[in-house]
């Protein structure tokens, strides 16, 4: 199976295996080998990360613990980016456990006892041998089984019908530019300066927003329209590369000056790289 | 990834939002149709005519993003996206951004978590700049633009995601 782990992998230098669970983590109601383990993965205060092959174990906090809505994701995250490829808990939520097992994380349930009880289960195998029936995450062609596909297909189906509607709206105002706005009066809102035009579309993307889709099917009418490609392009990249829409969420989460700065550079940026699209489109299409 | 979990309320606040943008378009039309019919009427065959003209490359966005969802788990985004701030963590994480996939504020969360963890500002920055290439997109863009164009536009901002990612570096002195 081609998963972003196996790409990781080839990146880093080594070719991807069929990993023998290495690293298991196990819900914790604390921080030591002796603390019980906790009933459920998602709150459990703690994860402790064993590695099987060093002994060397960590504790962390679960960010799920805190039950806030989309905490059970945050555990997820923090699970796949330590390199866990097993979990071993008293009880998985269905969703969560779904989650996990199709980012290649085996989910073994019902231990309890202390956390060095269910590691020393766990490398006998015990619980292995209980579940192998369920756990074929690591299956290389689970991609091909029809739950994957359907789940495939469902998600495709979301994304898309999330979109159609707003593509509708736009294509639909697009008519109406198209019917009420004369070519020329748009064309006479850019002045032919390849500099000024840049920038008044790089402004333009700034302060719209949304799924870049949209900024295509208008940059591409506008094109149509009369207006300058140095306008259209840098229309298109500020649309996601510049968010001031967004700008208090990324704010909120990422740093005032991070989300200044970030925004700031990414509009100087949209110029040179709008000008150098169409300069080098030119010499290349003649 | 996230979605079907405790993301209920939010996704039904945007339907709200998106039934009422098109809901409000459609109302204008009304309006205007019964102003003005034959400019309402131009304006809907404008409609259908870049209607028609997205059903192609609008057919293949939906079999690449089939492709990706089937291919591509997004959770494990987390595992490319690099901490790294040399070449490297940059490139991984410019090819984090382009197979990640949603609104950019669902991601805020893990860039902050990321963040916290000891990732520097420049592969965060790299990360959200990539999301302007979107492969599963590219068949309308190519439709209105063509190759050359995509080819050129995607090389560019790939490498100007590097450029802002070294800046950010330098800023915050990671």
């Amino acid at each position: 199976m081609f998963t972003i782990r196996a790409c990781y992998s080839f990146l880093n230098g080594f070719p991807f295996v069929q990993e023998n669970y290495m690293k298991v983590a196990i819900s914790a109601e604390d921080t030591t080998l002796g603390a019980p383990v906790s009933r459920r993965f998602g709150v459990s205060p703690y994860l402790i990360i064993v590695d099987l092959d060093t002994g060397e174990w960590e504790a962390v906090r679960n960010p799920g613990s805190s039950g806030k809505r989309g905490a059970g994701v945050e555990a997820i995250v923090l699970v796949i980016s330590k390199g866990v490829n097993a979990v071993v808990t008293g009880y998985c939520s269905p969703p969560i456990r779904k989650h996990l097992e199709s980012n290649g994380v085996d989910v073994f349930t019902g231990l309890s006892g202390t956390v060095e009880d269910a590691v020393g289960i766990y490398r006998k195998g015990e619980i292995q041998k209980k579940q192998e029936f369920e756990s074929n995450a690591l299956d290389r062609w689970s991609f091909l089984r029809a739950g994957t596909i359907t789940n495939a297909f469902k998600s495709s189906g979301n994304q898309f019908a999330t979109m159609l509607p707003i593509l509708f709206s736009v294509v639909l105002l697009m008519g109406l530019v198209n019917a009420l706005v004369p070519g020329e009066l748009l064309a006479s809102l850019f002045s032919g300066s390849a500099l000024f035009d840049t920038l008044w579309g790089a402004c333009l993307g700034s302060i719209l927003a949304g799924n870049p889709v949209n900024s295509y099917v208008i940059g591409g009418e506008l094109l149509k329209q009369g207006v300058s490609l140095f306008a259209v392009t840098a229309l298109i990249i500020t649309w996601v590369t510049v968010g001031l829409v967004q700008l208090p969420a990324e704010m909120a989460a990422l740093g005032r000056r991070f989300a200044l700065v970030r925004n700031a550079v990414c509009f100087i940026l949209a110029v040179p790289i709008a000008l150098m699209t169409v300069v080098i489109l030119n010499v290349v299409t003649g | 990834m996230t979605r079907g979990i405790g993301q209920e309320t939010k996704g039904r606040r945007s339907l709200k939002r998106i039934g009422l943008s098109l809901g409000s378009v459609v109302v204008f039309y009304g309006a205007m149709y019964t102003l003005a019919p034959d400019t309402a009427l131009t304006a809907l065959k404008a409609s259908a005519k870049i209607s028609l003209a997205l059903c192609l490359p609008l057919s293949l966005v939906f079999s690449v993003m089939f492709l990706l969802n089937l291919f591509v788990r997004p959770a494990q985004i987390a595992g490319v996206f690099s901490r790294n701030t040399g070449m490297k963590g940059m490139l991984l994480s410019a090819a984090a951004g382009i197979i990640s996939m949603g609104p950019i504020f669902a991601w805020y969360p893990l860039m902050k978590k990321m963040r916290e963890e000891g990732a520097g500002e420049g592969p965060i920055a790299v990360f959200l700049y990539n999301r302007a290439v979107k492969p599963f997109l590219l068949p309308v863009m190519i439709a209105y633009f063509g190759w050359t164009y995509v080819a050129l536009v995607t090389i560019l901002t790939i490498l100007g995601s590097i450029v802002l990612g070294y800046s950010m570096n330098a800023v915050s002195g990671d």
